[in-house]
């Protein structure tokens, strides 16, 4: 083990061997980034991605969690500060989410006599994961989290991800206890999405600013839309379900539509993990179907 | 045994740059979320590759750098090749400016730091607004770079004991 020590370290014809190999892994480098643009993705890298974040699991793991318990510390003083206005808020808060609920109540009421009729058939539900975050890219260009579910819960590549607010983003590469969510804001990230109330489609484009843009799919005429409007998942694609909240129309600069997400990137602690599966179409079924889309979607003339 | 222990205390000596590297590259992979999240984490492996490169290259050699780039490529999800490619271009630039650093104040090795990061920051940006097809937002970048700058004097210092006081005379 001499050669590793400091033995070695005045050795005659070292440098000049040093930067030859120095070079030599610069060209590797070099020729691994041309291959990653070339080629997505090629399954030995895909490989090695899941086998690294699937080792390093176990140490985000154990250090994710006095980290979170320092974060909760620093930030339970703050709370001390602000108590007060933090309780009118909630009271605030408290008294609108009743009405909700009473709303929810007569809804639910609603529903119950709609899925008593005979025709209705149950949308498929999804198969939720519930996992903890417990790393995440601090680039400045890639933006992905690492939370603690793998294969070995049924966590595929493509599924959704939702924290407590919203859409959080979708699953990448998936370990045996460790998986990748691409975040929204990640360059990457393309999320079929809708504005609500306009019936506009479009996706969601991520730029590694905290607000990714709408791109308008399908729409010739002028597109109107004001901040506040909501924004949710499309399902456009068949991955991620339709109707899950991604935020809301910030405002429009020069022809790009900025959305303020829901997800809270900075508090996000845990997330879940949609296992949904699209229904199949079965030929018997495909005109209801479409049917049922043309209702779903309303006239731009109505918006 | 005392040979072996010996043995086994210099090989741990000349991976410790390497350790601290990879202990960089985690720490860039935990949620830290400094300030709530608006304080950046430091880029601790450059200053690794960087001070290792200037005071002992052959405590860090080529394949340790490629190892760390590689590795933080694979853990953060970016295209892979790019930090080693980042890392390894900041370690022979330092190494053809060696004979400047030697023996200067800290201050000149510390912007010779900002430099270097400088230089990384242009390559990382250049290569991502490549792969995503239109120039990137440099806010991000710039402020992470930043708080690696701000934070050199301090982890220099500290390498800087743990160099002369334990890999070299302990």
């Amino acid at each position: 083990m001499e050669f590793l020590g400091q033995d070695k370290r005045e050795g005659l014809g070292r440098r000049a061997n040093s930067r030859f190999v120095l070079l030599l892994l610069i060209l590797v480098s070099t020729l691994l980034l041309l291959s990653s643009l070339y080629s997505a993705e090629a399954s030995v890298f895909k490989k090695a991605r899941e086998g690294v974040i699937d080792a390093a699991a176990p140490v985000l793991q154990h250090l994710s969690a006095p980290i979170a318990w320092f974060n909760d510390l620093v930030g339970g003083v703050g709370d001390y500060f602000n108590v007060l206005e933090q309780n009118k808020a909630l009271r605030e808060e408290n008294a609108e989410l009743r009405q909700w609920m009473n709303e929810a109540l007569e809804l639910r009421k609603v529903v119950a006599a709609y899925e008593g009729l005979q025709s209705y058939q149950a949308p498929p539900e999804a198969d939720p994961v519930d996992a903890f975050v417990i790393g995440e890219a601090n680039d400045a260009f890639a933006r992905s989290m690492i939370v603690n579910a793998g294969r070995s819960k049924n966590v595929e590549s493509g599924q959704a991800v939702v924290g407590d607010k919203g859409l959080v983003g979708h699953i990448v590469h998936t370990g045996s206890k460790a998986s990748r969510v691409l975040l929204l804001t990640d360059i990457q990230s393309r999320v079929p999405v809708y504005i609500e109330d306009t019936g506009l489609e479009g996706i969601l484009v991520g730029n590694t600013r905290a607000r990714p843009v709408i791109a308008i799919t399908e729409s010739a005429d002028v597109i109107e839309v004001t901040p506040g409007q909501r924004v949710l998942t499309s399902g456009a694609g068949g991955v991620l379900p339709r109707g899950l909240p991604v935020g809301v129309i910030d405002s429009e600069k020069s022809g790009d539509i900025l959305v303020d997400l829901f997800a809270d990137y900075a508090e996000t602690r845990m997330v879940r993990i949609l296992n949904y599966e699209f229904p199949a179409v079965d030929e018997g079924a495909v005109t209801e179907t479409q049917d049922g889309e043309a209702e779903e979607a309303p006239a731009p003339a109505e918006g | 045994m005392g040979y072996r222990a010996e043995n086994l205390l210099s090989l741990l000596k000349a991976a410790t740059p390497m350790i601290l590297g990879v202990l960089g590259v985690i720490f860039l992979a935990l949620p830290l979320r400094l300030f709530e999240g608006w304080a950046p984490t430091p880029i601790v492996p450059l200053v690794v590759v960087f001070f290792w490169s200037v005071y002992a290259p052959e405590f860090l050699p080529s394949v340790s750098v490629f190892f760390i780039g590689v590795l933080q490529d694979l853990l953060t999800g970016g295209p892979l090749g790019l930090w080693a490619a980042v890392y390894l271009a900041t370690q022979f630039i330092v190494m053809s400016q060696r004979s400047y650093f030697m023996g200067r104040e800290q201050k000149v090795v510390w912007l010779g730091f900002a430099l270097a990061t400088a230089g990384a920051s242009l390559m990382l940006w250049l290569v991502m607004s490549l792969m995503s097809g239109a120039l990137l937002p440099v806010g991000s970048l710039l402020a992470q770079m930043a708080a690696t700058v701000l934070i050199y004097p301090l982890f220099g210092m500290v390498f800087g004991q743990l160099h002369r006081r334990v890999l070299v005379e302990g």
